[in-house]
């Protein structure tokens, strides 16, 4: 099969996958205990009466058949209308793309901070394996590995903000505010790819052709930039692209310690608020965001390394 | 003694536990060719490893002279950028010493570079084509992984002579290709020291190869060198038990190359 | 090389007793702790470490050191149970989808890979938040996922072996389907996808807990550490060990587990 239509057979399967995520988002909210007409009148301090209840159930079109409501709300995301938040009946997908905004920019500077590391780190342990210098690395990235991120978040916050008076408490979506947040989710990501690229380098640093390349005289610099992380680079990539899905979820707990005004903040607000289209909303993004960052990940990785 | 090309004294090395080799010493003429015949596990893949020293083998006795200089007192920058022209090897399986997912042209420009050699197509096309690739400037736009083995043995065959280094360590090279190719590389690495005087030292289990080739023929059993001398005396008047079995067991295939 | 193997033989024992230390904890936490963990007192509030209270009061008066104990129990438990659930899920579909294949292995797998299309973490604070917390939501929620990779495993190990002499003999000898992957199949794919159980440990604890810092897990006043983190960093600055005691026995305990699925595994490797 030639390559064009294997993207092309992937990219079918994209779409598909994509509107079974799109089903399956919607019918977790339709299955989901609590009724948001109650959640909202109440919220709003009405006095719930069985009429008053069915109005607003009406209103908010809960009262509809499942597929009828999947159909419309389908419809509507593919002309960008993401329905209405329950909670204060504005628009769902200009809140969630501010918030999208504001967690692009905190993932990318923990990501590119955790790459920065652990890049560097990862091939010097795996040149000088065994040495001292690889014994702390694994050490660091053993226990950074270990960390669940709120924790980090928390002792950081403790440590520099408090103890220490470095940093401001509260990420009101300032550069500086932006440090600790991405600071918390680079460390046990940095810890997971320093493991990870010190294997995958190893590996290289094991095959054959290192050994040819040596015995033509090509220095060792080159051999290490131009071949062996060369090679190792399509690895590196899938790597990083499965990594994407753990700081989603960091994501979330992190905006929501430091008030980081992302998407993932945005959700835990909507979940405390029974406020499903957001949910939804949220969930979708996401789920695309991943399913696409995977899949071009696959073509990389394709393109670096052509024999698979 | 002092114009010896390759002086090696006393030699052991280890993969950390047992000596694999034990006190092998011998030493080598330019435009000498140098047979280590020996079966499989007697030490002899293990002995050019040793002198390339590309490997992580440790050396844990005596000293391998090259040109006049301890190899072992380079510093690894000098040592690596002696690799190639000074001693080039062909390897026991060639195809594998390319990086399998980068251009063999880019690939070639890389090892030449480090030499301050300049990339010269038209000559490697030519070297190409004495060992039985035609239109090698096409296959050097390739990767090696493209090709397939017997391709990727010649062009690394190739890469090795492209050098003219001025020893050539060959490690069973021949074994892996048909008999035509095998006595095409043969030829080659003949003519090669006619042309410019290179020291070929060749290591294999085929003592018929070692006859038509070498000038003097070393035997290598269990890690050590038993017998050494030249391709008459080896032949006429072996010492050696051992020698006298591996010489009644050559093939009779006078006919071949 | 053997004493390469006694090294790491080593390091699997050590693991084992800290982690086996560890589930001790857990199980005696009621007879362990000095104090009742639930035990509010307004005349305690914030009380530092001292001989009465090792680890301190928090906001409510109650004894850190109890909690800590007390959470052992909760976030160890359901640790255990949560992996031990997808365990058993995960080694039943992989048999039957690698022992008998067709059109439930095509359709169960489908399924599988489309859990692992989606990222792991979302999904689970989505389901969670939306079933409303609860210990037993957040399970589910990382359950939903996290059962495919025994799956897949199970079901790569029963399709290597589905063809051994031994199983084509039990197949001759009129065996059914049931008792062939009872008696035949499962004891030998049992090590490789028990380790990775204990591989998913550290995972899953640092999800639940997460879960529950957020407050889609445990519910107050329930002990568990992530929650005891997320109430106490409020007035960290007053009583900071109300904080770092219960962090440091998470981080503790994740290392231990960790540390115990990496010796198993380089273990299982240099054999």
């Amino acid at each position: 099969m030639s390559i064009k239509k294997q993207i092309a057979k992937r990219i079918a399967e994209l779409i598909i996958i994509l509107i079974i995520l799109s089903f399956l988002t919607f019918l977790l909210m339709y299955l989901a205990p609590g009724d948001p007409a109650e959640k909202r009148l109440s919220s709003q301090g009405v006095a719930i009466t069985k009429e008053v209840l069915e109005a607003e159930q009406e209103r908010m079109g809960l009262l509809r058949p499942f597929m009828v409501r999947y159909g419309e709300w389908f419809t509507g995301i593919l002309h960008g209308d993401w329905g209405v938040s329950f909670k204060d009946d504005l628009p769902v997908a200009p809140k969630l793309i501010s918030g999208l905004k504001n967690t692009t920019i905190l993932a990318l500077s923990s990501l590119i901070l955790s790459l920065i590391v652990s890049i560097p780190l990862g091939i010097a342990s795996a040149v000088k394996k065994n040495s001292v210098l690889d014994h702390i690395v694994r050490l660091l990235s053993f226990i950074g590995n270990a960390l669940p991120n709120f924790l980090i978040s928390v002792l950081l916050m403790y440590f520099l903000c408090i103890v220490f008076n470095l940093f401001p408490v509260v990420a009101d979506g300032s550069i500086q505010g932006l440090c600790l947040p991405a600071l918390s989710l680079a460390i046990p990501m940095a810890g997971r790819f320093t493991r990870q690229i010190r294997t995958e380098i190893m590996e290289q640093l094991d095959q054959e052709y290192v050994t040819g390349l040596r015995t033509r005289g090509v220095s060792e610099k080159d051999i290490l930039i131009h071949n062996v992380f060369h090679n190792a680079s399509g690895h590196i990539f899938t790597i990083i692209a499965l990594q994407i899905g753990t700081l989603m979820g960091g994501s979330v707990v992190i905006e929501t310690i430091f008030r980081w005004p992302g998407i993932g903040k945005l959700v835990m607000d909507s979940i405390n608020a029974r406020d499903y289209p957001t949910i939804m909303g949220f969930v979708l993004i996401m789920g695309t965001i991943y399913v696409v960052i995977n899949f071009i990940s696959d073509v990389l990785y394709h393109v670096l390394d052509p024999r698979v | 003694m002092s114009d010896l090309l390759l002086k090696i004294n006393g030699l052991s090395a280890s993969y950390g536990d047992e000596d694999i080799i034990k006190d092998v010493s011998f030493g080598m003429l330019p435009g000498e060719i140098v047979c280590i015949v020996g079966e499989s596990g007697s030490g002899k893949s293990t002995l050019v490893k040793a002198i390339h020293g590309m490997s992580d083998l440790q050396i844990t006795g005596g000293n391998i002279v090259f040109e006049g200089t301890d190899l072992a007192t380079l510093p690894s920058k000098v040592r690596r950028k002696l690799m190639g022209n000074g001693i080039g090897l062909i390897p026991q399986d060639p195809g594998a010493s390319f990086n399998p997912i980068r251009k063999l042209d880019v690939q070639f420009k890389e090892s030449l570079a480090g030499h301050d050699m300049p990339y010269d197509e038209d000559k490697i096309d030519k070297m190409l084509k004495t060992i039985g690739l035609a239109d090698g400037k096409t296959v050097l736009k390739n990767r090696p992984f493209e090709l397939s083995g017997g391709m990727n043995q010649r062009i690394a065959i190739a890469a090795a002579m492209m050098f003219e280094p001025r020893l050539l360590l060959c490690d069973e090279a021949t074994s892996a290709l048909d008999v035509t190719t095998a006595g095409a590389v043969v030829e080659e690495l003949l003519k090669i020291r006619e042309s410019n005087g290179t020291s070929i030292l060749l290591v294999t289990h085929h003592l018929g190869i070692a006859k038509k080739m070498a000038d003097n023929i070393g035997i290598m059993k269990n890690g050590r060198l038993i017998e050494y001398g030249s391709v008459d005396k080896i032949f006429e008047s072996p010492e050696n038990e051992y020698t006298r079995n591996l010489i009644r067991d050559v093939p009779r295939l006078k006919k071949k190359k | 090389m053997k004493k390469q193997k006694a090294k790491l033989r080593k390091r699997v024992i050590i693991a084992a007793v800290f982690a086996g230390i560890l589930v001790l904890i857990a199980v005696f936490s009621g007879v362990l702790a000095p104090n009742d963990p639930y035990a509010t007192n307004s005349e305690l509030i914030r009380q530092a470490p001292s001989a009465q209270f090792l680890f301190g009061t928090d906001n409510l008066g109650r004894c850190v050191l109890s909690r800590v104990l007390i959470g052992a129990r909760t976030t160890i438990a359901s640790t255990f149970f949560l992996v031990a659930i997808s365990f058993i899920i995960g080694m039943i579909v992989g048999m039957l989808c690698g022992f008998y294949g067709g059109i439930v292995d095509d359709i169960l797998m489908r399924i599988a890979d489309l859990m692992l299309a989606f990222p792991q973490m979302v999904v689970a604070i989505a389901v969670a938040g939306i079933l409303g917390g609860g210990l037993g939501g957040a399970m589910i929620a990382l359950g939903i996922t996290m059962w495919t990779s025994f799956a897949r495993l199970a079901r790569s190990h029963t399709l290597s072996i589905k063809n051994e002499p031994y199983i084509t003999a039990a197949r001759l000898q009129g065996k059914n389907g049931l008792q062939i992957m009872m008696t035949h199949i499962m004891p030998n794919i049992l090590e490789p996808v028990l380790i990775n159980a204990l591989t998913q440990i550290g995972t899953t604890m640092i999800g639940i807990s997460g879960l529950s810092f957020l407050g889609l897990g445990v519910v107050a006043p329930q002990a568990e550490w992530g929650s005891m983190i997320s109430e106490a960093r409020a007035y960290i600055q007053i009583a900071p060990w109300a904080v770092l005691f219960p962090a440091a026995a998470t981080v503790i305990t994740i290392i231990v587990f960790n540390y115990l699925g990496d010796a198993v595994m380089e273990y299982r490797k240099a054999e």
